[in-house]
């Protein structure tokens, strides 16, 4: 709440939150805070509670304790199905594998959602989603199938995907882990458009450089915590503990020994 | 034209040894022919329940409500491990039977046997069109139920627009298998006297000792509904196909 300098209104605030899967502990006590307009980066070593801190702001996964406000609705109190698909519609959630559906195509995958969920009129929600594809640069597959596009397609058609529902915020959960490296630059370059343009966003990354370039705030993972949540700058080169040093440090030499290798 | 074609194709016949001198006695081919009919509304009555009812139980099935499924279950169970043929006995002898006592005598009775052949053949071939179309249900990605979870969709909804579409492209080939089950099971109408194909050859045979001829027509008649039920499923399986997705693809 205090590193909120432009006083924008919160849009994301979780509390104190827990969760276990049977007697694992995933969340041990989670606080993070998003404003309007921020783009907050959660780093951290695999296994530490990333993926899960996302599953929980839009209702995918319910914590044990804790308090979880999204635009001003309790998440953690969301009982009925009815209520969960009212906070669902507003936040956008682009998946490590993409998840298309297989059996429609581009168009028909960004326009399903929209047009049945949203009631949008189809020639409207056709128009939006040809906006979209321009923006993320596949206006010419339009009409074809997800296996015929590579996974950087794929993934920018699932980031249109979600924009079509204008969500308030967007939550990308390891969005490229799944790439080949040539294909990372021209997803995160769809992405850091959108962040400059203003969208609320949490991403879930290992992409250390990107998240140092984007982000507002960074959030560090640990065991279920979030240990550290700072600007970049201060995270990345000011950070005093030892593990967070660390973990960056290891990301940095290997991206040194990349560059070395490729004469870079 | 046709009478001299016909007395061609007996003459031809008889030089075969076989007897289908019956085709010009008008009242006997009359009932032949309203049996073959007879046979294709059969068919054509319960395919679309059989894929209806299916569907539905399927539903039932994935809901993840007990109360839905269990029933369901049970119905599934039931009917997949008892003979059809005693089914649409207890159908029509016992239930048929205590539904007219309750309204008062048989005339008040508005279900015919016919009801009852489309009614217990459409429903058992939808016991195993429920389970082929819930295996493919189960076998859509559980990340792409939770992709569609995520943007909004309601369990119905998701049913609808992303796993039962799926589930009809892997399950297919097994619908048709039912559905070429379900032309064949039809004959068990002769039981309650419903005057399909088979009864209406067997009030022939019994006159005139003519059992191999009529055979032989009654074989080919079901070979060729059924070729044409698999035609259009191949059909079908071409209009539905996705690249990298089920059936069909590639043939």
């Amino acid at each position: 709440m205090a590193e909120n300098p432009a006083n924008r209104p919160i849009l994301v605030d979780l509390q104190d939150v827990h969760l276990s899967f049977g007697a694992v502990e995933v969340l041990k006590g989670i606080d993070l805070t998003v404003a309007k307009g921020d783009a907050v980066s959660i780093i951290g070593p695999s296994g530490s509670g990333k993926s899960t801190i996302l599953r929980c702001i839009n209702g995918l996964a319910q914590p044990q304790a804790g308090r979880i406000t999204v635009a001003g609705i309790r998440v953690d109190a969301l009982r009925s199905e009815a209520e969960r698909i009212a906070l669902r519609k507003r936040i956008g959630v682009v998946f490590q594998q993409y998840n298309l559906f297989p059996h429609l195509t581009v168009l028909e995958n960004i326009t399903l959602a929209p047009v049945r969920i949203l009631k949008v009129p189809r020639a409207e929600a056709e128009r939006h989603a040809r906006d979209l594809l321009a923006r993320v640069r596949l206006a010419d597959k339009v009409s074809a199938y997800p296996s015929a596009l590579s996974g950087g397609q794929q993934q920018r058609v699932a980031i249109a995907r979600a924009l079509a529902m204008r969500p308030e915020l967007v939550l990308f959960d390891e969005v490229t882990s799944a790439l080949d490296p040539e294909m990372v630059g021209e997803v995160l370059a769809v992405i850091r458009e959108l962040v400059r343009e203003g969208l609320t966003s949490i991403l879930v990354t290992h992409e250390m450089r990107f998240a140092e370039e984007i982000s507002d705030t960074i959030a560090f993972t640990e065991n279920g915590r979030i240990v550290a949540q700072a600007p970049p700058a201060e995270l990345f080169y000011r950070s005093d503990n030892p593990r967070i040093r660390q973990f960056i440090g290891g990301f940095q030499g290997f991206r040194d020994a990349v560059q070395d290798r490729e004469g870079i | 034209m046709i009478d001299a074609a016909l007395q061609r194709f007996i003459a031809g016949a008889a030089a075969l040894g076989l007897h289908y001198d019956f085709l010009l006695s008008g009242g006997e081919v009359r009932s032949w022919l309203a049996g073959m009919a007879m046979t294709l509304l059969l068919v054509v009555l319960a395919i679309p329940l059989s894929l209806l009812a299916g569907t539905a139980f399927a539903a039932a099935l994935t809901s993840g409500r007990p109360w839905l499924a269990g029933p369901v279950r049970a119905y599934v169970e039931l009917t997949r491990n008892t003979p059809t043929l005693v089914q649409l006995m207890f159908a029509f002898f016992a239930l048929n039977m205590l539904l007219s006592r309750a309204l008062g005598g048989a005339a008040h009775n508005p279900f015919s046997p016919v009801f009852w052949v489309v009614a217990v053949t459409g429903l058992h071939v939808a016991a195993f069109h429920a389970e082929a179309l819930r295996g493919g249900i189960e076998a859509v990605p559980a990340p792409l139920v939770e992709a569609a979870q995520a943007t909004g969709f309601s369990g119905l909804e998701i049913l609808r627009y992303v796993t039962l579409p799926l589930a009809l492209r892997t399950a297919l080939p097994a619908l048709v298998n039912n559905l070429v089950n379900l032309v064949k099971l039809t004959t068990i109408g002769s039981a309650v006297a419903v005057n399909e194909v088979t009864y209406a050859s067997i009030m022939i045979w019994t006159q005139r000792d003519n059992v191999l001829e009529l055979m032989i027509v009654i074989l080919l008649f079901f070979g060729l509904i059924n070729l044409t039920v698999s035609r259009i499923g191949r059909a079908v399986e071409r209009r539905l196909a996705v690249p990298g997705y089920g059936v069909g693809y590639g043939v």
